[in-house]
């Protein structure tokens, strides 16, 4: 195992960080404050080469809270995506249409790139075996371009040709709702899986999850429990040199940066959790590390990407899991009416909705 | 007054030769202490896969000055946003004057910048591992050097003086 993977407590209320607190404070504010829209935006272009970053600070009549993504294509119009419409944006950061859009050059991504990794390519290298990279503060970057395949392994991905800045979100109190479906007869909170296609807001969902179960919930009588989380894309908890950016809650330890099979292993072992979580299960290895955990007593929280339980059950790997009866709980998230929408909450074990 | 004369110019002229050798003597420091940076740079990069801003505030930490002042400068840069090779070179430009290294000793240490930050960390690694090697080298040819420059430099600013003196009388 590398050294670089950092094993980070996220503290309680009584040690006071300022920085944390600060961050906190802003992701919150961000969800809710729209005068705050050029600031978010001043500081989403900082990621960005000068022509599109000049873009960005321009962009007037676009609130940054309504922003899904950012996409640069090469050769391609710039693109901001909203939950409902996609906006091309000229030199002026006016909205317009395609064929008067600024166009994306392969400059302004390689100048992206350089920039959302410190100029330390070498930094991001496992991410970007995977199609990503992640920002402080939780957003995710996804990239394409010609990968460098080694005996049937990707080395690195060169000559980059897209990027899609996909905007972190924390909205809580979304979790709340479902909460109370998820704790079995025993007061026990029950393994779940939480699935839906891409941008539905898992992630969101699971990050507000972990919270609620961390800090406790008195009004349905759930007590705090120690949640380990096992952060392998850094997205739930933006951790950035140690210090995350979303409240986790109080009894959350985070391992950064770790592939989920060798991370289970290690949280369950160094912070003993009663609840495990995780963001998009996928691999085998995956599978076999949640067998691995189950046997040593510990919850397990997750998501992956699957829009139905059919669909879920047509993977391979999930559904190794169903078959062996892994989860008793299966949320299923669409964007019907908007990201986040919960379709249902299946009981596995009876196959009621609850 | 005249031996007071006498006295200054050949305290004056010694001085200006013992500070002539002191420079000559601080370039193969330098160059072990860039040694020991570019090392501290390698681990972090090939162990820690730590960020380049993170790397250079790390190296700044445990290196002494002038190096401390040169990679707080690129630690600033590049929290700035300024890309890992222009951010070299320019802080090369600016810190140069704080050094009593040589012009052929900065073109080596420039080639750093040229692919820092660009390549996985095995390529990373090649890279400082080859300006190390060249480093090294020139400072053992320093170290020969500076030993006799100096002792030169210390004796002819004395000579120096007493010649102007008998010259003067």
């Amino acid at each position: 195992m590398s050294l670089h993977y950092t094993l980070s407590v996220i503290k309680g209320p009584k040690v006071t960080i300022p920085i944390p607190k600060r961050k906190f404070s802003e992701a919150e504010e961000s969800t809710s404050s729209p005068d705050k829209s050029p600031v978010l935006w001043t500081d989403m272009a900082r990621w960005f080469g000068e022509d599109i970053r000049s873009i960005i600070d321009n962009i007037k009549g676009v609130p940054f809270q309504d922003v899904e993504e950012i996409r640069l294509r090469v050769g391609q119009p710039l693109m901001v995506r909203t939950s409902d419409q996609d906006l091309f944006l000229n030199r002026d950061g006016e909205v317009t249409s395609p064929e008067k859009a600024y166009f994306a050059i392969p400059e302004d991504l390689a100048c992206a790139l350089e920039r959302m990794t410190h100029s330390s390519l070498y930094a991001a290298e496992e991410d970007l075996k995977q199609g990503f990279i992640t920002l402080p503060g939780g957003n995710r970057v996804g990239v394409t371009g010609e990968a460098v395949v080694v005996q049937g392994k990707i080395q690195t991905l060169k000559h980059v040709s897209g990027l899609n800045v996909r905007i972190a979100r924390e909205i809580k109190g979304q979790g709340l709702k479902i909460l109370p479906l998820l704790i079995g007869t025993d007061g026990r909170f029950c393994h779940t899986l939480l699935i839906s296609p891409p941008r539905a807001g898992k992630t969101t969902l699971l990050r507000d999850l972990i919270r609620l179960l961390s800090n406790g919930v008195p009004k349905i009588g759930l007590n705090g429990q120690t949640v380990g989380v096992v952060d392998e894309r850094g997205e739930l908890a933006g951790m950035w040199q140690g210090v995350p950016t979303y409240n986790l809650g109080y009894r959350t330890d985070v391992l950064d940066g770790c592939p989920k099979a060798s991370g289970m292993n290690m949280i369950v072992r160094s912070m003993a959790p009663q609840v495990v979580a995780m963001d998009e299960l996928g691999h085998t290895d995956d599978v076999t590390a949640i067998m691995d955990a189950l046997r040593t007593g510990v919850r397990i929280l997750s998501t992956a990407h699957a829009s139905s339980l059919e669909e879920a059950l047509n993977r391979p790997t999930l559904a190794r899991l169903m078959e062996q009866r892994v989860f008793e709980r299966l949320v299923v998230l669409s964007r019907k009416h908007g990201p986040g929408t919960i379709e249902g909450v299946y009981d596995l074990k009876t196959g009621r909705v609850l | 007054m005249l031996l007071i004369g006498c006295v200054a110019l050949i305290a004056g002229c010694g001085s200006l030769g013992l500070w002539l050798a002191h420079r000559i003597k601080l370039r193969p420091v330098e160059l072990r202490g860039c040694l020991m940076a570019l090392a501290l740079l390698d681990t972090e990069i090939v162990w820690g896969a730590t960020p380049l801003p993170e790397a250079f505030g790390i190296v700044k930490e445990r290196t002494d000055r002038p190096w401390q002042g040169y990679f707080a400068e690129l630690q600033e840069r590049l929290q700035r946003g300024e890309s890992a090779s222009i951010a070299w070179k320019e802080t090369i430009l600016t810190q140069k004057n704080n050094f009593c290294l040589k012009e052929e000793d900065w073109q080596v240490i420039g080639d750093v910048g040229k692919g820092l930050g660009r390549s996985d960390s095995r390529e990373q690694h090649k890279q400082l591992e080859l300006v190390q090697r060249q480093i090294a080298l020139m400072k053992d040819q320093a170290g020969l050097w500076s030993d006799k420059q100096a002792k030169m430099w210390s004796y002819l600013g004395f000579l120096c003086g007493i010649a102007g003196v008998l010259i003067l009388i």
